[in-house]
């Protein structure tokens, strides 16, 4: 079959999608209405956006950078990378609702944009210059619009040459590719700055320089999910009948290799922050490990201990049940992944506006100091459970229960929290971070160094711990020091189960199927328009009878 | 080059049942054909397999892609190895640092606990690779008999450099037979048909 028919059921199937997901926002929108700021919905709508934006711009960078590699293997249906690269524009009018949002304030995803919190703050006032709704507006309007232009292009040119039989030299193939090379060069730049603008900067005093190339992977890998799932569907219906196992196995393993280079920026990004220990960077770590443990964790093993265990072997990836059964976990896989970077981010912006709100007219000055210094935590830290419920009452988290229940490494960040956020606010010295100097080790696991090492009774044998030895007894006495200061702990804040923040609730899942509906049913009917394969593309042949 | 050229016209022509007789003990009877170019090489095994000759084996001097599932070579094992010896890596890497950062020599580095696991992991992932790559050279030198002091055994010094062969041992085949593997060679664009005994 040449052209792809849009049947009515798949129409209806994806229109049903479309409507559940509709009735899931409008009911996310009014489930947490007053105190919520309707937070719920706004990071529901930002999270799918985003997320299928960024699966038309990757499947453009594919084309892009397969083509200019001279790779010839995925001609056959590059149709629907180049349908799927179309949802650039509905997806820049969702994000325009985004936009619109910022500037008549009608969501609060971004803390930066609230003018009298960036006043008072000086690291996002430091950071205003970018972080501001000027440069979100015209970096969605002007990058993703450059982005769409440029794939526009390529689509029209490969189009065209599917209607000139004549065409000897391959002029058509010459101006796709020269279009394929000015993209990709723009799309590394501002794909990344649009990143850091739409999900980085929701954490906002956070920052991470692996976060861009941490998100484009996971992107990848959903666009590379959802093309494996919709080609295996368009072959059951009958078309791409030269689409083989020799392309699936290709498509495999990119979805394999990708998935393997995400876990290498998930690790190298934790790493990095983990090892040095900065406290502005460790809080996003922290705060999705503490509390939100099973969303952290299912991140990594969705998203890689399942592809590295099932898409290894060979034949994985040439059978369409494991492959299908692969892409599909992994789609979610990457969907739960930007919850993750999206949702405690916002929470946190909810709950510092809810204690600025409460407390703003009283301890005005107080406040601030230590919002500049502590970002999210000094106002997150006196409530517990529904937060925004019971801010009057303001529970505090004691040490104690801490030590007792959160991991060594919480532990560790819980004591130099306490000591130095003890420091901070009896000199009224502001810090630049509350975790930065102490050893992180709990005053017990310091104990134990201690009697470890005297328990040593051969000087020879243990000679070169003796400055560790030293150190720690130093480390002790400042320690003590710190405590007979005054310190007192309510530094680390537990936040209880929250649907749809804490994990993703069935509005989350409505949302996201209707998005995935719209996003289906667009590329699709784009897919319906031309022909399935592109029949004067010089690589045709090649992908015809490519095999790995 | 030690080439036969086996008598099949003589009087006792019809007495020679099979080639078994000129071939000494341990050793086989191999008939090869040389082919200049892997196309060739392709539709010559392709017209060996639908005229059911059995092929001993086909040298080529790179490999050419489609020839395993013509010659109807099972796929590789090696990366079994492969997992194994991984595995023993990750687990040797592991466990070692693990042993010494907090059995054997517990030293703090930048404050960290000594039981700290994200440092231990880009180095678990270098072992695990080492293992592996290691490991299966190792299996792949003994399951081919190659490696240091290994004798070379090759049909033909040009197998190596640009012809590709396709090899039939006819130590068990009668001169009848061997006429029609000749046929076979000349039908399919053969550049030249040697003949040589080599260890079994």
């Amino acid at each position: 079959m040449e052209n792809f028919v849009f049947s009515s059921r798949a129409k209806t199937t994806n229109l049903a999608l479309m409507g559940v997901g509709l009735v899931c926002l409008i009911i996310s929108y009014f489930v947490d209405g007053g105190e919520g700021h309707h937070m719920r919905f706004w990071t529901n709508f930002l999270h799918n956006s985003v997320f299928f934006l960024g699966i038309a711009a990757l499947s453009g960078f594919a084309l892009a950078a397969f083509t200019t590699a001279y790779a010839g293997w995925f001609v056959q249906f590059k149709r629907v990378w180049e349908s799927f690269s179309t949802f650039l524009l509905p997806g820049l009018f969702l994000m325009g609702v985004i936009i619109v949002g910022l500037f008549l304030h009608s969501h609060h995803l971004y803390h930066w944009n609230d003018e009298a919190a960036v006043l008072e703050d000086p690291i996002l006032t430091h950071k205003s210059s970018f972080l501001n709704k000027w440069w979100f507006a015209f970096g969605t309007i002007g990058f993703v619009g450059l982005w769409y232009f440029l794939l526009g292009k390529m689509r029209n040119i490969s189009l065209a040459e599917d209607r000139d039989d004549a065409d000897q030299d391959f002029s058509y193939y010459r101006r796709y590719k020269k279009y394929a090379a000015i993209f990709l060069p723009i799309f590394g730049f501002t794909s990344a700055a649009m990143i850091w603008q739409w999900v980085m900067s929701i954490d906002s005093h956070w920052y991470s320089t692996m976060f861009a190339w941490y998100a484009t992977a996971s992107l990848f890998v959903a666009m590379t999910a959802l093309t494996i799932m919709l080609l295996i569907y368009l072959k059951s219906r009958g078309y791409y009948t030269l689409v083989n196992e020799e392309h699936f196995h290709d498509l495999g393993k990119y979805l394999f290799a990708i998935s393997i280079f995400w876990t290498y920026l998930w690790f190298s990004q934790f790493m990095l922050i983990w090892y040095a220990n900065v406290g502005e960077e460790t809080i996003y770590f922290r705060e999705r490990m503490q509390n939100y443990p099973v969303l952290f964790w299912s991140n990594l093993a969705i998203n890689f201990v399942l592809p590295f265990f099932v898409l290894m072997r060979n034949d994985t990836k040439r059978k369409m049940g494991t492959l299908f059964f692969a892409s599909a976990f992994l789609f979610f896989g990457h969907w739960l992944d930007y919850f993750n970077m999206i949702k405690p981010g916002a929470r946190l912006t909810l709950i510092e506006m809810a204690a600025h709100e409460e407390h703003g007219g009283e301890h005005g000055g107080e406040e601030h100091g230590d919002t500049a210094v502590m970002g999210h935590d000094q106002h997150a830290d006196e409530h517990d459970g529904d937060e925004t419920a019971a801010l009057a009452e303001g529970e505090v988290v004691s040490e104690g229960d801490n030590l007792e229940e959160g991991p060594i490494v919480d532990d560790a960040y819980a004591n130099d929290n306490v000591h130095f956020d003890a420091s901070a606010q009896d000199e009224g010295v502001p810090v630049a971070n509350e975790f930065r100097g102490g050893p992180p080790q709990t005053r017990e696991n310091s104990r134990e160094v201690l009697a470890t090492a005297t328990d040593r009774t051969d000087p020879d044998v243990f000679e070169p711990n003796h400055f560790v030895q030293e150190q720690y007894v130093s480390d002790n006495e400042l320690l003590g020091h710190l405590e007979s200061a005054g310190g007192h702990s309510e530094a680390l804040h537990t936040l209880g189960f929250k649907s749809g923040y804490t994990l993703p609730g069935l509005l989350e899942i409505g949302t996201f199927l209707g998005f995935l509906g719209g996003f289906l049913f667009f590329t699709m009917s784009k897919l319906a328009a031309v022909r399935l394969e592109p029949k004067n593309d010089p690589y045709l042949e090649e992908s015809i009878h490519h095999h790995t | 080059m030690a080439t036969i050229r086996i008598e099949r016209d003589g009087a006792d022509a019809g007495a020679v049942e099979s080639n078994r007789e000129f071939v000494a003990a341990g050793q086989r009877n191999i008939l090869f054909g040389l082919y200049d170019d892997e196309v060739k090489l392709l539709d010559a095994v392709k017209a060996a397999n639908a005229d059911h000759l059995d092929i001993d084996d086909v040298y080529t001097p790179f490999p050419v892609h489609g020839l395993d599932p013509l010659l109807g070579l099972e796929e590789s094992r090696l990366h079994v190895a492969g997992f194994i010896f991984g595995t023993i890596g990750c687990l040797f890497g592991f466990g070692f640092m693990t042993w010494v950062f907090t059995r054997d020599w517990p030293i703090i580095f930048g404050g960290k606990p000594y039981w700290s696991v994200p440092a231990f992991i880009p180095i678990t992932f270098e072992l695990t690779v080492l293992f592996s790559a290691v490991g299966m050279v190792t299996v792949f030198y003994i399951i081919n008999g190659l490696g240091p002091g290994a004798e070379p055994r090759r049909l033909h010094d040009r197998i190596t450099d640009d012809k590709f062969c396709i090899a039939f041992d006819v130590t068990e085949l009668s001169g009848k037979e061997v006429d029609r593997l000749r046929d076979y060679f000349d039908r399919t664009g053969v550049e030249t048909v040697h003949q040589k005994m080599v260890a079994a």
